[in-house]
């Protein structure tokens, strides 16, 4: 069992100290480096590959649809085909598009992505850079993205693009408020911005102590998730690229592997908003029975599910609906949360369940009330009787 | 351990001399759009140089607010001016030659006034830790902590104020 | 009522039908797909494709006279036919060459209709698909030909009926020979009868 919890990383220790016999110590220390960058440098396109084909077959399954299944055993094949028949598309780039952005863009939008597994503690001392402001470089790294969203939007020189670049850096902006926010009570509680130390405030209860089962943490998880799902462009919050609407967005001038770049991007991005979803709010690794890295993986592939079911469930809300969910009821939810969470901090026993949930439901209640849409009871025409 | 830390500063000197050759592009590039991606760059290295300091939390800060919130503002304000997509916006005129005086001269200064500051050296980097930044918000500078967001609410009313419309009905046929 | 409930329960609808996908049967809410190349769907008697060119018994004995209705009638004419000659010169009523381009053919079933000798049909096969188009999808004579058992297997209710028009129709003209073979008999016997000059009188007197 231990040796099972361990098994990464007895491996690379196990390959270290065979570099060890025969190399120099500086080598030995550029290897580890170079074992864990190559490790998270397969993991994700790996996961990117086949969480397509987990979306295509359970968005499939909520349709009454069977999904891919024709290349491999269960369509298990179908990214790498999907893989080869990116590569050897055509690469178009529109006349007239500006060539240094319209090229660089693909290719830094895939950077933030990356960057952002090198946080996640993946298990029991699987944390590939255990920074101490690990979640601040996490918001950090993804704020960037909008750069890149840019560069395609305006590089492109079409219309569509520029609207979808427009609209996803407006929701980006408006919905890391909220997310920023809503991490702030965990780093209260758990008094550090280290994701490990994040986990390691989690035990506890049979490794069941997760932040989830707490009032604060319960809105705030709900909150960063939704911010999580906006901030990845994912449906309900795709509005950037709405198909009906603006044909694909800032992507629209895109073909072949340059497209491909985009989409790999998007789906590690949900990856990894999933997986530091699970780090904050559901235990990370923490868990019974099961090795630590299995429970990681479980549980982030659990809210990547969720992630597919709100796509095969909602539809894209309006703008003003957007604006109006993150500004007028997630922000102010989140400082109540805040609040909540330092009384939490003061108080003790069953006072603390007490007030805190009463907070928390008495504002849900008030914001649900205030923040109702207007309907009028009588249609009003302005020209017509 | 010697070629690690040689690897490591040839590093640090790469990732300056990118930065500076950003910043150089970042005013003297005609094309504004690209001017706003070097400056985004040359941040971006100033948060590389952070981080061989070994200041997380800053590089980090810098990333967020530097590259995440001000160089996407900038770009909107790229965006929303007209003839944003002009090819070549000549950049430099008349004033080129004052503008490179008053720079250098601003510069000079700030290298006599750096060469004139005592730098203690120490072996061991103090790392300006979170929770010692928070403290020191908290404590010693509470007052200043206020007055700045006392300072960032009233910005946010005053654009609330300029955005709102003054006649919200005035559109409406 | 507070945010949320509406979106539940819309989550709660695809959920149940994620799950019951992978349990139920397709009338109880499961997936309905029939996976094509593996399993099909029975084919129904009055499907119509490709035509297809009908004998009885044997090859050699194609019912196709050669009479071109069917070429003229063709709206995209696709048919190609060519008559059959013997050593003489003299012309065959069957056709030396039938060519059907079925790039061209928009499967209207027109000639299965404009057929006088019910040569023509429209075949049940699908599967025709091939990487050439030009030496694989230009049926020949011989591709074409297929029994009148096949015809009864895929489409009995058609066959039947035209099988029994025709032996009605055979019959008939059997009859009809057999009446004019009775009647030229029966002229022959009368002319038999006429020719002596001087009949006996009963036979003169009938």
């Amino acid at each position: 069992m231990e040796t099972l919890d361990q098994i990464f990383v007895l491996s690379k220790k196990g390959i270290l100290d065979f570099l060890g016999t025969f190399l120099p110590e500086w080598v030995v220390t550029l290897a580890c480096v170079a074992i864990t960058i190559k490790a998270i440098a397969v993991l994700g396109p790996v996961t990117m590959m086949y969480l397509t084909l987990m979306e295509r077959k359970v968005i499939g399954r909520m349709q009454n649809r069977i999904g891919p299944n024709r290349v491999g055993k269960w369509g298990l094949l179908q990214p790498l085909a999907d893989g080869v028949k990116m590569l050897t598309k055509e690469d178009i780039v529109p006349h007239g598009a500006d060539a240094v952005s319209h090229f660089l863009a693909p290719i830094l939008i895939v950077i933030p992505s990356l960057l952002a597994f090198a946080v996640i503690p993946f298990g029991r001392g699987m944390t590939p850079v255990d920074l101490n402001v690990g979640v601040l470089f996490f918001i950090a790294v993804s704020s960037t993205t909008t750069i890149a969203i840019f560069m395609a939007s305006w590089g492109s020189r079409n219309k569509f693009s520029v609207l979808g670049g427009m609209r996803s850096a407006a929701q980006m902006i408006s919905y890391e408020v909220p997310m920023v926010l809503s991490v702030v009570p965990v780093i209260l509680i758990a008094g550090s911005l280290s994701t490990n130390d994040i986990v390691l405030a989690q035990a506890g209860w049979g490794g069941l102590k997760w932040f989830v089962f707490t009032p604060w943490g319960f809105f705030a998880f709900i909150i960063f998730f939704l911010c999580g799902v906006a901030e990845c462009n994912r449906s309900p919050f795709d509005l950037p690229e709405g198909e009906s609407e603006i044909v694909a967005g800032f992507h629209t001038e895109y073909s072949g592997m340059k497209f491909a770049l985009f989409y790999m991007a998007e789906f590690m991005n949900s990856f990894t908003v999933s997986g530091l979803a699970a780090t904050l709010f559901l235990g990370g690794w923490q868990g019974p029975f099961l090795p630590s890295w299995l429970w990681f993986f479980l549980k982030t592939y659990a809210l990547i599910f969720v992630m597919i079911w709100f796509r095969g469930t909602l539809p894209r809300i309006r703008v003003d609906q957007l604006m109006g969910l993150a500004w007028k009821f997630l922000m102010p939810l989140t400082l109540v949360n805040i609040l909540a969470a330092g009384l939490w901090y003061f108080t003790e026993g069953a006072a603390r369940w007490l007030i805190t949930a009463s907070i928390l439901a008495g504002s849900f209640w008030l914001l649900t009330k205030l923040n109702r849409g207007y309907t009028p009871e009588k249609r009003v025409y302005l020209f017509a009787e | 351990m010697l070629p690690l830390t040689l690897l490591v500063k040839a590093g640090l000197y790469l990732i300056m001399a990118i930065s500076l050759l950003a910043a150089v592009a970042s005013v003297s590039l005609p094309n504004i759009f690209h001017a706003a991606l070097a400056l985004a760059l040359a941040l971006l290295g100033i948060a590389g140089i952070y981080l061989g300091l070994q200041a997380e939390f800053v590089a980090v800060v810098q990333v967020l607010i530097y590259v995440g919130a001000v160089i996407t503002l900038v770009i909107f304000a790229i965006m929303l001016t007209n003839r944003m997509a002009d090819r070549s916006t000549p950049a430099k005129n008349s004033l080129g030659a004052a503008c490179l005086a008053v720079a250098a001269g601003l510069f000079s200064i700030l290298v006599r006034f750096i060469r004139s500051t005592p730098w203690p050296e120490t072996t061991s980097a103090p790392a300006p830790g979170t929770s010692e930044i928070g403290q020191a918000l908290m404590g010693p500078y509470v007052f200043a902590f206020e007055v700045i967001s006392v300072i960032l609410i009233a910005v946010l009313i005053g654009a609330m104020v300029i955005a709102k419309k003054d006649n919200p009905g005035e559109d409406a046929p | 009522m507070i945010f949320g409930t509406g979106i539940l329960q819309g989550l709660m609808v695809t959920l149940k039908n994620f799950v019951t996908s992978y349990f139920k049967a397709p009338d109880e809410g499961g997936i309905f797909t029939v996976e094509y190349p593996e399993k099909r769907l029975p084919e129904k008697e009055r499907f119509r494709n490709f035509p297809f060119l009908l004998y009885d018994k044997n090859p050699e004995n194609l019912r196709c006279v050669a009479c071109d209705i069917c070429a003229k009638e063709c709206p995209p004419k696709c048919i190609y036919i060519v008559r059959e000659f013997d050593k003489d010169g003299k012309p065959l009523k069957r056709p030396a060459v039938f060519d059907i381009d079925f790039t061209v053919c928009m499967n209207c079933g027109i000639c299965e209709e404009a057929c006088p000798f019910d040569a023509i049909y429209m075949d049940h096969e699908f599967e025709i698909a091939s990487a050439d188009r030009h030496a694989k999808l230009l049926y020949h004579r011989d591709d074409l030909l297929k029994s009148n058992e096949y015809f009864h297997k895929i489409r009995p209710t058609d066959a039947s009926a035209i099988d029994a028009r025709r032996r009605e129709a055979e019959e008939k003209k059997k009859a009809a020979e057999a009446a004019a073979l009775a009647a030229q008999k029966a002229k022959e016997a009368a002319a038999a009868q006429a020719k002596p000059p001087e009949p006996p009188k009963p036979a003169a007197g009938a």
